[in-house]
């Protein structure tokens, strides 16, 4: 599994440990950062398990994102270059060593 | 303070709670939530409506929402909506649900919704215009209702002058609880009929509206049968009106008495989207239900397959361990994670559409007419149901003038919408 981490708005960081069928949002609410709302629970309609990948060589080497994801991110205010939704992406596949950061609320 | 509890929970009814001095059933929703807290109980059993557990604290409900390994959608109104078919996408569970709801989700996102907003603005000043010379107006009817369903007739690609028609076929739906009522029946069947007409119409010559998007859809060689699409013309019908309609009655019934709240709404409008995730919070409209799979314990309640569970999204919602001052109404509240539209994969598909529309009403309206009270003589009436709230909000108001330079709008939906509300 990769190792992947998350820096919380607190300031704190934590480490995200998931397993094999888990998207990055299960994975990242699995390991207790409830900060990171996903109201929908992964139903790509509300934007609230919105990340920014902190590396940009990393946030290149995600899959790319499909027109609904980033239809929904560009509608929010905090959109960036570097957002994505976590629940997007697959745990197990994304880069080793992957550093995050929680997007604030819109 | 046990016995206490279990009494409580045992005569709860959301269909007729008692309702309070102020005109809602909150007085005994909160002496619940305390009662529930005191004795750490947070999930009891009503015998009402053939039995169900009732889910009060708001950890719970969220358990119950994120777990449908555990709670099933097979079962998503009580009492039972008096519908044919399956209601689409609320009454799913996934893999169904999700390839349903794939389908829709991009109209509704924010950008999706935000085609709306000139309509729902210009409808609502034609509303305004109709009934502001008369110096009173029932807002539930003639503003609350109204809006909602006529975007909801644009979703569904049909004239928005039979939104009266779908409000009625709501009622006969979801309070004309007794699917035995021959007028009731009479009624659900004119309703499909309606909808078999409108599908097929959409078949052979498809609109811009989501209900025609749905019948024309083909992911992969499936596509969806004609049950199915009847389940998502009630899908859309319902959950198009009933959340809105009640949310908006909601604030503007909170409007009119609350004046504090109203200046400040006034002076500082940016207030107003942090006022309308408020008013989901403290007025929520609906209970949502499920069904529990396996005989399992939740919470220390021993459910077994096939029961019927409650979530009190309404009383959660004041659940002092998650919100503080859970019963003062603070517009700026924040963090403000209420389960208003539920969470979790069922999570209110329209969520974008309602604040959208809960917006636009309570800015526009408090421009036209700032000074407004309710007409304490006739009163404000609650009606309960698995969506609840404010049926008749009358008020009173200093006559004005209607606009000399209207345009855009459903006019003849808004025309539909005035006729029906004299007419009552």
């Amino acid at each position: 599994m990769p190792k992947v981490e998350i820096l919380c708005p607190d300031g704190t960081n934590a480490e995200v440990v998931g397993s094999t069928g888990m998207t990055l949002m299960e994975a990242i609410r699995a390991s207790g950062v409830d900060e990171l709302l996903a109201l929908c629970g992964g139903g790509l309609s509300c934007g609230t398990c919105h990340v920014y990948v902190l590396d940009p060589t990393k946030l290149a080497a995600l899959p790319p994102m499909d027109i609904e994801e980033q239809e929904l991110l560009e509608s929010f205010s905090n959109f960036s270059e570097r957002s994505r939704l976590s629940c997007q992406l697959d745990f197990a596949s994304v880069p080793d060593g992957l550093r995050l950061e929680l997007a604030s609320a819109d | 303070m046990i016995a206490d509890i279990a009494t409580m929970y045992a005569s709860f009814d959301h269909v007729n709670p008692p309702i309070g001095a102020d005109g809602t059933p909150y007085q005994h929703y909160c002496a619940m939530i305390a009662a529930a807290q005191a004795s750490g109980q947070q999930v009891g059993w009503s015998n009402n409506h053939g039995g169900f557990w009732l889910v009060t604290g708001y950890p719970e409900c969220v358990d119950v929402m994120r777990s449908p390994h555990l709670f099933s959608n097979a079962e998503p109104t009580l009492p039972r909506y008096a519908t044919n078919e399956a209601i689409m996408i609320a009454g799913q569970d996934d893999p169904d649900h999700k390839f349903a709801r794939a389908l829709v989700n991009r109209p509704f996102n924010p950008a999706g919704v935000m085609i709306y907003s000139d309509v729902v603005r210009d409808n609502l000043h034609l509303l305004i215009d109709g009934i502001i010379e008369d110096g009173r107006a029932d807002l539930a009817q003639v503003i609350a209702k109204p809006v909602p369903a006529m975007v909801t007739a644009l979703l569904m690609g049909v004239p928005a002058e039979e939104g009266p028609k779908f409000s009625h076929w709501i009622s006969c739906v979801s309070e004309g609880q007794d699917v035995t009522d021959e007028n009731a029946s009479a009624d659900i069947a004119e309703m499909y009929r309606y909808f078999e007409a409108t599908i097929e119409r959409h078949r052979t010559n498809p609109g811009e509206d989501i209900l025609s998007r749905v019948i024309h859809a083909n992911v992969d060689g499936r596509t969806f049968t004609q049950a199915e699409l009847l389940g998502f013309c009630v899908t859309l019908m319902i959950g198009g009106i009933d959340n809105s309609y009640r949310l908006i009655s909601a604030i503007l019934w909170r409007l009119s008495w609350d004046g504090a709240l109203r200046r400040r709404l006034i002076d500082e409008p940016d207030l107003i989207p942090g006022a309308i995730e408020e008013a989901l919070r403290y007025y929520s409209p609906a209970f949502t239900v499920r069904q529990v799979i396996q005989d399992s314990e939740f919470h220390g309640a021993r459910m077994r397959g096939g029961d019927i569970v409650l979530i009190g999204n309404p009383l959660a919602n004041r659940d002092p361990r998650v919100f503080p001052d859970p019963d003062c109404f603070i517009v700026d509240r924040k963090p403000n994670n209420h389960l208003g539209l539920g969470q979790g994969i069922h999570r209110c598909l329209g969520a974008h559409l309602i604040a959208l529309e809960a917006k636009i009403v309570v800015k526009e309206f408090l421009d036209r007419i700032p000074d407004f009270a309710l007409d304490e003589t006739i009163g404000a009436q609650w009606i309960g149901g698995q969506v609840a709230g404010m049926e008749h909000v009358p008020v009173k108001f200093p006559p004005g003038h209607p606009r000399t330079n209207a345009q855009g709008g459903q006019v003849g939906g808004v025309q539909a919408w005035l006729e029906n509300v004299r007419a009552q």
